[in-house]
């Protein structure tokens, strides 16, 4: 992949500060390259083949699409197509800044800052890559105490023109205080699309004192696509992090979540479901770094793995010294549907306080042979019987969706 | 000149253990390189196949990099800097315990360790004991003996039982397995060998005990036990060190063979001196041990209970390859002051049915660190297999840290994978309690952390319990208020 580090003159390459940030990650990721299974974050999903395929940096084009996905329930809607912002097909909110990522750092320098803050280039080579790039993505400010009415939805969506591309974004989202939003992440394809592309997304999330952010995702890339997210949430005092991400598409994809509680009552919960065939690896990583007292994080993982698939899973509870009475619970259950599914997990707890109150706990297992044989015996055919448990063994998780739309959504997405 | 010499107590720490004994002893000279281990091995008088492989073995070592994925921090070790043999001086080999030098038998009276065979509650243990390189003595041979029990040192071992040992050595532990065990594997000194024959149930509980003593020194033993099929052994193992400024390091491997329908029942109290208050001294222990149960129906069970060392870095697996055959894992670690502990399990299921229990205790204090790491993984032929796994934390202080990493690599649907973990601190509601009724603080802590630990304790042999129960009490006095 080093061959792909070629230079773009992309916007504001005039202004130093972007500049520095763009060659400093191209070094990095220069020196780190894709990772192998020897580094130790990426021991189990191995980015294979994305040393040799050859990428190309999704650029511009004139020939823009006119249909759009729909989404069964209303939102302001952010559309990118083949990794570049649409905005004549886009519907954006009033009263709520939404700039394109490029435009608000050349003439919003207070942001800067903002951008790769604690970012460690040397530890997250794909958000080195994706920075060496930076342009494409949006910039969304929630002014104090405002609450969007609608759900804003981002959707990606690449057809047949994204082939081999490489499609690097990079949203900055702040919701200053008191806000809230709700916050839908739509990843789709054309049903034609064939091809190989890795969509590489970095998403930064500031939420200021009480703020409050919903996060949805979806992530049903192409079946040969690779798909690498990395979200960072910066939650202050009182703030809240609710995200919920189902998996299914995408021959190898990686959606982590590193959430920092750095105030006291601040919360995150990190909920996620997989569903998986074929050949693909689907990896769902999270970080949950308990900075300051008083703190809650709670995560649940079902993962239903079929085919020769592979499923992932690796969750970090870390407590800061004096981060004192928090709490953390983690779970993630699997389900192996064939002999050849495989699924590896990996939990992690770092404490450096007492008083804490942390958990975790995994499982792995087939389906119940006495639950099928009680449905059949009642009359239900055996695959309809498998379905019925599988939905009610992800129900589980998506039960946990507040908005009916949403879960109504993911319910019908994960099937 | 031949005494034991006590050294003053000065930092208030209780290690009873830290004494040294002066004996004379020979050593070879400092520094590792081909012509060191070719001079272990002549004075062990060993054979060439022998010298063979552990040059071998130094060969892969020299092109091997010391790990550093481990939760642990320590200043590098320099390997030219130590001794890689040391013996006490005697004048011929002791024919029987009647000739082992006074000194030794002392010192290992001194460590509650009977090697006289009449004393009757020696009576059900037969001990093999280590000094530094070598083992000076082994009891209640000729008793084992006559039930066709091979209970000796492993140097011994590879003069009488060559067949058998040329078999097993490195069969379950290759010399290119690690970085500590490469090492091992080049200059090992001595261990302990067990053979239980076929049908066998061994009459006592076997047991090795380690001292290091020697300054500047390695300690590198192997222990290769053998469970011939339907047999049964349950073997102990303890270990002390003086207490000296200067770190020293332990590199053990222990190798278990268990075949069709044998049980082996492994148990450790590991009490190396723990270095000081401020973190000074102290043994770094690297320790490969690893039981493979290799026939249907066989059964490997680890006990251990980690109070001591400066540096633990340890985790004893089973490799489950016998249809129906069961891994245990139980254990207690304590951490106080600076010691730090990355310690765990590997449970490697291969064959049919196989079943894996994994319960692990942490207790962590002052400023130091642990960590849980361990494995459990299902091959594709794993056919119902079965884990369950528990591990917890129990935090006291709040500049401790506790961590834990469990590995789980599941490739079989049929497998049922479980496992739970926690982290929490001794509640005020218990110690109130406690309190309220008359109870110390010290004492409560005491009483709660027993409380915490009786899943493990119970599996260990009676009088391991009652002297594994006392040494956590030591090891976390003055860790509370």
């Amino acid at each position: 992949m080093s061959g792909l580090l070629q230079h773009i003159n992309f916007p504001g390459e005039e202004i130093p500060w972007l500049r520095d940030m763009r060659c400093r990650a191209a070094a990095a990721f220069a020196s780190a390259g894709v990772p192998t299974a020897k580094v130790e974050a990426w021991k189990y999903t191995k980015p294979r083949g994305l040393n040799t395929n050859d990428f190309v940096v999704s650029l511009p084009s004139s020939q823009l699409t006119k249909v759009k996905p729909k989404l069964p329930f209303e939102a302001y809607t952010i559309y990118f197509e083949n990794g570049i912002f649409n905005p004549a097909l886009s519907n954006l909110p009033q009263g709520v800044e939404v700039l394109p990522l490029i435009e608000a750092l050349m003439f919003r320098p207070e942001i800067r800052p903002l951008v790769n803050a604690e970012t460690d280039f040397a530890a997250y080579p794909f958000a080195a890559l994706n920075t060496a790039y930076l342009n494409e993505g949006v910039f969304i400010r929630i002014d104090s105490r405002v609450e969007l009415k609608k759900k804003l939805a981002i959707i990606y969506h690449t057809d047949a023109a994204g082939r081999n591309l490489l499609c690097n974004l990079h949203n900055l989202v702040i919701l200053e205080e008191g806000a809230s939003a709700e916050l839908v992440e739509y990843y789709c394809y054309d049903g034609e699309l064939k091809s190989r592309y890795l969509t590489n997304v970095v998403n930064e999330f500031y939420l200021r004192r009480g703020a409050f952010l919903h996060h949805y995702k979806v992530q049903n890339e192409a079946f040969k696509a690779a798909h690498i997210a990395l979200n960072l949430v910066d939650v202050a005092k009182d703030g809240g992090y609710c995200a919920f991400c189902l998996q299914k598409g995408a021959d190898i994809a990686r959606n982590e979540t590193r959430v920092r509680l750095k105030d006291e009552g601040a919360s995150a919960e990190v909920d996620a479901v997989y569903v998986m065939n074929g050949w693909a690896t689907l990896d769902t990583t999270t970080d949950i770094e308990h900075l300051a007292p008083c703190t809650v994080s709670h995560q649940l993982v079902k993962g239903v793995v079929g085919g020769n698939a592979k499923g992932v899973f690796q969750g970090k509870i870390h407590i800061a010294p004096g981060a004192v009475r928090t709490e953390g619970t983690q779970l993630h259950k699997a389900l192996l549907l064939t002999d050849a599914a495989e699924v590896d997990v990996k939990p992690e707890l770092e404490i450096f306080a007492d008083d804490v109150k942390c958990s975790h706990g995994a499982a792995s297992g087939e389906l119940d042979e006495e639950q099928l044989f009680y449905m059949r015996s009642r009359g239900i055919g055996e695959g309809e019987a498998r379905q019925l448990l599988i939905d009610a063994y992800l129900d589980d998780a998506i039960s946990k969706i507040e908005d009916e739309n949403i879960a109504r959504w993911i319910t019908l997405e994960a099937k | 000149m031949n005494k034991i010499t006590e050294i003053a107590d000065e930092s208030g720490d209780k290690y009873k253990y830290g004494f040294v004994t002066d004996i004379e002893a020979e050593t070879v000279p400092k520094g590792l390189n081909a012509d060191i281990i070719r001079l272990i091995s002549a004075k062990k008088g060993e054979p060439e196949w022998l010298l063979d492989w552990r040059l071998k073995a130094f060969e892969f070592w020299q092109g091997m990099t010391e790990p550093t994925w481990a939760k642990l921090k320590y200043d590098k070790i320099d390997y030219q800097d130590l001794y890689y043999y040391s013996a006490p001086k005697q004048k011929k080999a002791p024919k029987s315990l009647a000739e082992v030098d006074k000194n030794l038998l002392e010192t290992y009276d001194k460590l509650g360790i009977p090697l006289k065979e009449q004393e009757a509650l020696a009576g059900v243990v037969a001990v093999d004991a280590v000094f530094d390189s070598v083992s000076v003595a082994t009891t209640y041979r000729a008793k084992l003996a006559e039930k066709g029990v091979i209970f000796c040192s492993i140097s011994e071992a590879v003069r009488e039982h060559p067949d058998l040992v040329r078999r097993y050595l490195g069969s379950v532990v290759p010399y290119t397995d690690n970085f500590f065990a490469c090492l091992n594997s080049a200059v090992f000194t001595d261990g302990s060998f067990v053979y239980i024959p076929k049908g066998v149930r061994c009459p006592m509980e076997l047991s090795t005990y380690f001292r290091i003593n020697a300054r500047n020194t390695g300690q590198f033993e192997r222990t290769l036990i053998i469970a011939d099929e339907d047999s049964y052994v349950s073997y102990l193992e303890g270990c002390t060190a003086p207490q000296r400024d200067e770190n020293q390091l332990h590199a053990a491997i222990v190798e278990i063979v268990v075949l069709q329908n044998a049980e082996v029942k492994y148990s450790t109290v590991q009490n190396w001196y723990p270095g000081d208050k401020d973190g000074k001294g102290g043994v770094y222990n690297f320790v490969t041990k690893r039981a493979a149960c290799r026939g249907n129906d066989s059964k490997v069970s680890w006990t251990q209970v980690e109070t001591g060392s400066a540096v633990t870095w340890k985790y004893p697996s089973c490799i489950l390859q016998g249809d129906r055959s069961v891994g245990e894992f139980y254990s207690v670690a304590v951490t106080n002051n600076y010691q730090q502990a990355d310690t765990g399990t590997k449970m490697i299921h291969l064959g049919r049915d196989t079943t894996s229990k994994i319960i692990s205790k942490g207790i962590s204090a002052g400023f130091s660190n642990q960590t849980y790491r361990g494995l459990v993984k299902i091959g594709p032929g794993a056919v119902n297999a079965r884990n369950y796994s528990q591990c917890d934390s129990l935090l006291i202080g709040q500049n401790c840290g506790s961590h834990t990493v469990p590995y789980i690599e599941n490739r079989n649907k049929t497998a049922k994978i479980e496992h739970e973990a926690t982290t929490s601190k001794i509640s005020d509601e218990q110690l109130f309690y406690c309190q309220s009724r008359g109870i110390g603080e010290e004492e409560a802590v005491s009483l709660i952390v027993n409380g915490f630990c009786k899943e493990v304790m119970q599996h260990l042999p009676m009088e391991f319990a009652i002297e594994a129960a006392k040494l956590i009490n030591i090891s976390l006095e003055g860790s509370v208020g």
